[in-house]
């Protein structure tokens, strides 16, 4: 496992951040999600070792968060959320500045920051001033220095944020580069559903500190609910009631048609029964794929 | 420049290097840092200006071993310029290398916390394989470059230069304890200096507002001391005064008579306070992310 914590708490004071977070996650891009303050930053920043626990334990790369955090912090490449970097220096010297502080000798890490400079697509700009560098590109050098060292785990807090949508495209693209490397696992916490379902094959969602869900999307949709679209003819109220009644959730779309989400256990058979008792008319039904969207806002309680 | 193209026509490769155990691993901060400082705009000519003072008494020294040559601008030179212990003691409690060793620090040291502070970038610290301990040598290696430059070097070089010029070693036979004294001198101020830079830098995210701090806090401390001593008369109030307190050591260094009619060890004990004040503040402050509790 790549990170595993159990029961881990923790409190900013009187505010609970974390409260018994237990995660396993294994190979592959994790995506972390939640709502704002839900407790993805404070969680990433105990796996690096930023934070210790009030209670609980944890695992990154099967060494222990509370005694091996500097071990963990030569295999984590880690790119903050904020804006992050060192006044009067180019581009070239900052990542191969922390190349260094992680390891790197210092040649290796100075040859070695020109290749991800250009890997990032600030090849060019290597020699510039980082005041001078516009949000975008401050989002692709934290990415470079994150990676300079060739890390095994990457930690991305939320790393398409502020970014336009042709920047957003770029660095997404660039994850995914690295993640086709092979050899470097990433948890990515965002609160862009989109991109963790673009990028992720499996997610963790916290919800005020606690975890609302977590595993493969593929397994976590259909644990979760078999969504349905239908077309009917016939007065929809009561059809709607009928299936409510029996715990699905209905959408109706702009264009009429019905989502129906059915919890786990329930047959598909039973909206035709539904229909029939209700007096409307099938006209269309297909099996769908439920978006991250729909099951992160059961996950969380909103609609 | 098209960006997009670039950053697709480059792939992700992997680093087939080994990562190393650094013995000082502060040593890449103290050396960016260092770095960082020459690249400050008018750093460099007040950097070189300030070697200025090192340059008048090695001057003297000089003038000192040739008297005969300077006797017609020099009629008093017997008691005007002796390189004796007092003549050491005289060019680290001189007022103008003070000034000059808290400009420089204002210039290199003002933003070496400040800025990290202000642009984020202790997390990116702290997610590489440091600790606290680290962080602060490497930072607190900065201002001690500088201060070794204009205390320690130049002690040393008055010391080889009087040998020099007198071409024989009967000074270094009558004071033997002068390069440990030298030593001692730099080592104290490379501590003050650097502890008192450090943690205005770190009480701040604003490294201009930083820099008239390290230079105003200096003098508003002698002001202060001044003032007391106005309405109470007591030598004790120069306890009050940061540069009193330097001095009152400097003198024991050096074997000379103390300015202030207090035991030194009072000084040693202020400044000892304001130490580990220094240590414990910036403990505090410097952390990985901001925690309000």
């Amino acid at each position: 496992m790549a990170i595993e914590t159990t029961d881990v708490h923790f409190s900013y004071g009187a505010v609970k951040a974390l409260d018994g977070v237990t995660v396993s996650v294994g190979d592959g891009a994790v995506g972390l999600l939640g709502p704002n303050g839900a407790g993805k930053s404070t969680l990433l920043r105990i796996l690096l070792g930023f934070l210790t626990p009030d209670r609980g334990e944890g695992k990154v790369l099967d060494l222990d968060i509370r005694r091996a955090r500097h071990e963990i912090r030569r295999l984590v490449g880690y790119m903050p959320e904020d804006d992050s970097f060192i006044a009067g220096m180019d581009s070239v010297t900052f990542v191969s500045f922390f190349g260094e502080l992680a390891g790197m000798p210092r040649r290796e890490a100075m040859k070695r920051a020109h290749d991800v400079l250009f890997f990032v697509g600030l090849g060019e700009e290597r020699y510039r001033l980082i005041e001078t560098y516009s949000a975008g590109m401050r989002q692709r050098l934290k990415l470079a220095q994150a990676v300079v060292h060739d890390p095994k785990l990457l930690f991305l807090d939320e790393p398409t944020s502020n970014l336009d949508p042709r920047g957003r495209v770029e660095v997404l693209e660039l994850i995914r580069e690295i993640m086709r490397s092979g050899n470097i696992q990433v948890l990515i916490s965002s609160h862009i559903l989109a991109d963790i379902e673009n990028l992720c094959s499996s997610v963790v969602i916290l919800n005020k500190g606690r975890i609302a869900a977590q595993g493969s999307l593929d397994t976590l949709r259909v644990l979760n609910y078999s969504l349905y679209e239908l077309r009917i003819k016939g007065d929809a109220a009561p059809f709607r009631l009928r299936l409510e009644a029996g715990g699905s959730r209905i959408e109706e779309t702009e264009d009429g048609i019905l989502k129906v989400f059915m919890p786990p256990g329930r047959d598909r058979k039973e909206i035709f029964q539904a229909a029939l008792e209700a007096g409307v008319q099938i006209r269309l039904f297909r099996p769908s794929r439920t978006s991250l969207e729909d099951m992160f806002a059961r996950a969380v309680g909103v609609d | 420049m098209d960006v997009g193209t670039e950053v697709r026509e480059k792939g992700y490769t992997g680093w087939e290097g080994r990562l190393i155990q650094r013995r000082f691993k502060w040593s890449p901060i103290a050396r960016t840092g260092i770095q960082l400082a020459f690249r400050k705009k008018r750093f460099k000519p007040l950097f070189a200006i300030s070697f200025l003072p090192a340059f008048f008494f090695l001057v003297g020294i000089y003038v000192a071993e040739r008297l005969e040559d300077f006797r017609a601008f020099f009629r008093e030179a017997n008691s005007f310029i002796a390189v004796d212990p007092g003549f050491f003691r005289a060019y680290y409690s001189n007022g103008s290398i003070i000034l000059f060793i808290l400009l420089v620090l204002a210039f290199a040291g003002s933003g070496l916390i400040a800025d990290d502070l202000k642009n984020n970038s202790l997390q990116l610290y702290f997610s590489r394989p440091l600790r606290k301990k680290d962080y602060i040598l490497g930072k607190l290696a900065v201002p001690a470059f500088f201060v070794s430059l204009l205390t320690f070097v130049p002690g040393l070089l008055f010391i080889i230069f009087k040998l020099i010029f007198s071409g024989s070693f009967r000074f270094i036979t009558e004071y033997p304890w002068l390069p440990l004294a030298v030593v001692g001198q730099s080592v104290l101020y490379i501590g003050f200096f650097g502890l008192y830079t450090l943690s205005l830098s770190a009480a701040s995210r604003n490294s201009r507002y930083v820099m008239v701090l390290v230079v105003l806090v200096y003098f508003f401390s002698e002001i202060l001391s001044g003032i007391l001593k106005l309405i109470f008369r007591s030598p004790y109030t120069g306890l009050f005064s940061l540069g009193g307190n330097l001095n009152q050591i400097t003198a024991v260094f050096f074997s000379q008579k103390t300015p202030y009619a207090f035991s030194p060890v009072w000084s040693f004990l202020v400044l000892s306070i304001l130490a580990v004040a220094g240590f414990i503040f910036l403990f505090r402050k410097i952390r990985g992310v901001e925690v309000i509790k």
